[in-house]
């Protein structure tokens, strides 16, 4: 008998505790749960781990969980490929826009389409740029979570020392060369500008914006074929060749770690950045402008990274909870307590009429100089899944041009190629 | 388990069979019930995440969508990609480098460590320290360390009049650099084990050759490096199996960069799978890389053997 229950107390544990690996149920006492991963941390974190008790005070049914996910946003998809996996992903998880050609295609992934159909939504409030990123093939996969876009970011106790101009909103790319050269002090170790040079998406959606001021698009109206080696793509591409090899007035971020915080601390004289640099900037009190892209023949048109909150569907009632708190999230007022408060621009247009704003642009210096540069972000990266894939080729063929092992023609014509037969794979 | 359990059990039942076999079946199971959670965990997070790696493989498949069954496409795709040649050509240069660098750096370190030394411990914490770093924290530190710009190695050789180095940012230098750096963060097993394996060698071996006249680099080469075999073997497939699986020290400092001159096979498979969508290929390039492992511990095993039968 003592042995029975010795195989008993043995066995019992292990099957106890696969059960609880098991997971989460959706609605123990009553109450819809849903699971929020929003992947930030500390300060962020609070912030929304604070809107979230909100909602579920006002919402005795229903309670979010905020959990972050993971801190590291950059491995929030490969958390829910295991998630899903396991067969229960989160509600709620923040993605990244380069991602949503794929999810369009995960079953799991709610269409949000009659969500933001409702005119309470206010929908057309938010950036064509959002609302395209958000969309493929006419699924909605995510409302967004953070907006941004790329502006030139200039330090002016480095212009006043090199007796250089402060840059304008009509500069040209020759501008932004030749006052690079000028910023450019090798013997204090400081650098013009510099460029993303990891080889992935970091480095390829710097490059968009030169293409689309010039006329040019990434892949041809069919979408079979790429068109981005353009005469005018391969000069843009040898000018920065040039920065970087003949002028070195260009630091070559090979890991995208370091190249804020060497502008930070008075190192490089302008960089190509977006709003999420406004915070350390602001902590590290950098006395900074900021002003659209360089541009070519007066078009400054810039690109935009929005990334979304995307709804996993694990039962309609669930789902239907998620959206509703989604559409909660989204109003002007929350959205100037997540966004403002968290250092980021509004992700629609009301919260910028909202007195928290004033506050926010107060605090600051760029702000408003990115939310008036949103409206240069006119167009976006293709919505197909083999974006990733191209965006490599891509990536590699800009890194041998900037570290002078290929010429700018023969790289892109090269990644161009490489790009056809991607496509043509499908 | 079953069919163990019953075959454990005859030999003792057929002496009293009149018991019948559920007698000693009992105790039987009572051994199973204590090895079960045990066993359970480890079929659970390696056998099981290993079976469905291999199921994986033989689809295209990324973890979202709804994937198809492709057979051995994978496979044969691997044949003909240059990019993972590529990644393969870095692998094995670095394994190269890396694998008898560390034993011939090790060795002379442990013997010297191994005399009597006043501060041996001290020196002997020293060396071993970088080793239970994280390859995480090393990465990060070579970054510092060996950044062109603004890294103190730049300035050292700026001191001695030696060119400024690209290091980790040179498409030329790059592997190189990261092999010294993880020759730096694991010489410290080679030390260690050297160190165990230079106490286990009898005295008396040595003395009997000093009486019989050999010198320090003879007693070296009859007694000390055949006494070591055991230990050098063990070194050689360990190693063997960490630089083929090089992967957390990439991770931290150049993500595969520049111009991809860094980017080793383990690298190349969590790309494919989790940056571009490819995780049945991912899955097989694992899985190949599982293989190629396996045969060479299975030689390195198989040769250290017939030369310990020859000697």
């Amino acid at each position: 008998m003592i042995r029975k229950l010795a195989l008993v107390f043995a066995v019992v544990p292990a099957l106890a505790l696969s059960a609880a690996c098991g997971g989460q149920s959706g609605d123990d006492d009553g109450k819809v749960t849903v699971v929020w991963w929003h992947g930030q941390a500390d300060a962020e974190g609070d912030i929304l781990k604070g809107l979230a008790d909100e909602y579920n005070k006002s919402h005795p049914g229903i309670e979010v969980k905020p959990e972050v996910g993971t801190t590291n946003v950059d491995d929030m998809l490969q958390k829910v490929q295991a998630a899903l996996a396991g067969g229960d992903p989160p509600d709620i998880a923040y993605m990244y826009g380069s991602w949503s050609a794929t999810l369009a295609e995960t079953p799991r992934v709610a269409d949000l389409s009659s969500l933001v159909k409702d005119p309470s939504f206010g929908w057309d409030d938010f950036w064509p740029a959002e609302r395209e990123a958000a969309t493929v093939d006419g699924k909605v996969i995510g409302v967004p979570s953070v907006v941004d876009n790329l502006g030139l970011i200039y330090n002016k106790k480095l212009f006043d020392a090199a007796g250089v101009a402060y840059p304008t909103k009509d500069w040209t790319w020759d501008d932004f060369r030749s006052a690079a050269k000028r910023l450019t002090d090798a013997s204090k170790g400081v650098f013009g500008t510099s460029y993303v040079a990891t080889g992935d998406e970091d480095t390829v959606w710097r490059f968009w914006p030169m293409l689309w001021q010039q006329g040019g698009s990434i892949l041809s109206p069919d979408g079979k074929n790429a068109a981005f080696a353009t005469p005018q793509a391969v000069q843009s591409l040898e000018l920065w060749r040039a920065m970087a090899v003949d002028d070195k007035s260009v630091y070559l971020d090979q890991n995208g770690e370091k190249f804020l915080p060497l502008f930070y601390s008075g190192k490089v004289g302008m960089e190509i950045a977006g709003p999420w640099a406004m915070r350390d900037l602001a902590d590290h009190k950098v006395d900074y402008g900021v002003v659209p892209l360089p541009g070519y023949g007066g078009n400054h048109q810039t690109i935009s990274g929005p990334d979304n909150w995307v709804v996993f569907d694990n039962g309609s009632k669930r789902a239907q909870a998620a959206k509703d708190f989604l559409a909660w999230l989204t109003k002007p007022e929350q959205d100037a307590r997540w966004s403002l408060g968290s250092g980021n621009l509004p992700i629609r247009q009301a919260t910028s009429k909202l007195p928290a704003y004033k506050e926010f642009a107060k605090q600051y210096l760029g702000a408003d100089a990115f939310l008036a540069n949103q409206d240069n972000a006119v167009q976006a990266r293709p919505s197909i899944t083999s974006y990733p894939d191209i965006s490599a080729k891509i990536g590699d063929a800009i890194d041998r041009v900037l570290l002078g092992q290929a010429t700018a023609q023969e790289a892109l014509t090269g990644a161009a190629a490489e790009a056809d037969k991607i496509l043509a794979k499908g | 388990m079953r069919a163990d359990t019953a075959a454990g059990a005859l030999p003792l039942s057929g002496r009293r069979r009149k018991a019948g076999p559920r007698v000693r079946l009992m105790p039987q199971l009572t051994g199973w019930g204590f090895v079960g959670p045990a066993t359970l965990v480890i079929v659970g997070l390696s056998i099981f995440p290993a079976v469905w790696a291999l199921i994986l493989s033989l689809r295209d498949d990324n973890l979202l969508a709804p994937g198809t069954f492709v057979g051995l496409q994978n496979y044969r795709d691997l044949l003909d990609d240059p990019d993972l040649m590529a990644a393969t050509g870095h692998t094995l240069l670095y394994s190269v480098l890396f694998v008898p660098g560390s034993l011939l750096i090790g060795l002379p370190i442990a013997l010297a460590l191994n005399r009597p030394l006043r501060f041996r411990a001290f020196y002997r914490t020293c060396l071993f320290v970088p080793y239970v770093v994280s390859a995480a924290a090393t990465g990060i530190l070579a970054n510092f360390v060996l950044d062109p710009q603004f890294g103190i190695v730049n300035d050292l050789l700026a001191g001695l009049g030696v060119a400024r180095q690209g290091f980790l940012q040179d498409p030329s230098q790059a592997l190189l650099t990261l092999v010294v750096v993880s020759l730096w963060g694991s010489v410290g097993l080679p030390i260690v084990v050297y160190l165990a394996a230079l106490q286990d060698i009898p005295r008396e071996l040595i003395e009997a050759a000093r009486v019989d006249g050999a010198g320090p680099l003879r007693v070296f080469r009859a007694v000390t490096l055949p006494q070591l075999r055991p230990a050098t073997v063990f070194l050689v497939i360990w190693q063997t199996i960490d630089a083929l699986q090089l992967f957390d020290l990439v991770y931290t400092t150049t993500k595969g960069q520049p111009l991809d001159s860094t980017t080793v096979i383990v690298f190349y498979l969590y790309q494919q799978a989790f940056k571009l969508f490819h995780a049945g290929y991912g899955a097989a390039v694992a899985y190949a890389l599982f293989v190629v492992t396996l045969l060479v511990s299975g030689l390195a095993l198989w040769y250290a053997r017939r030369g310990e039968a020859a000697a």
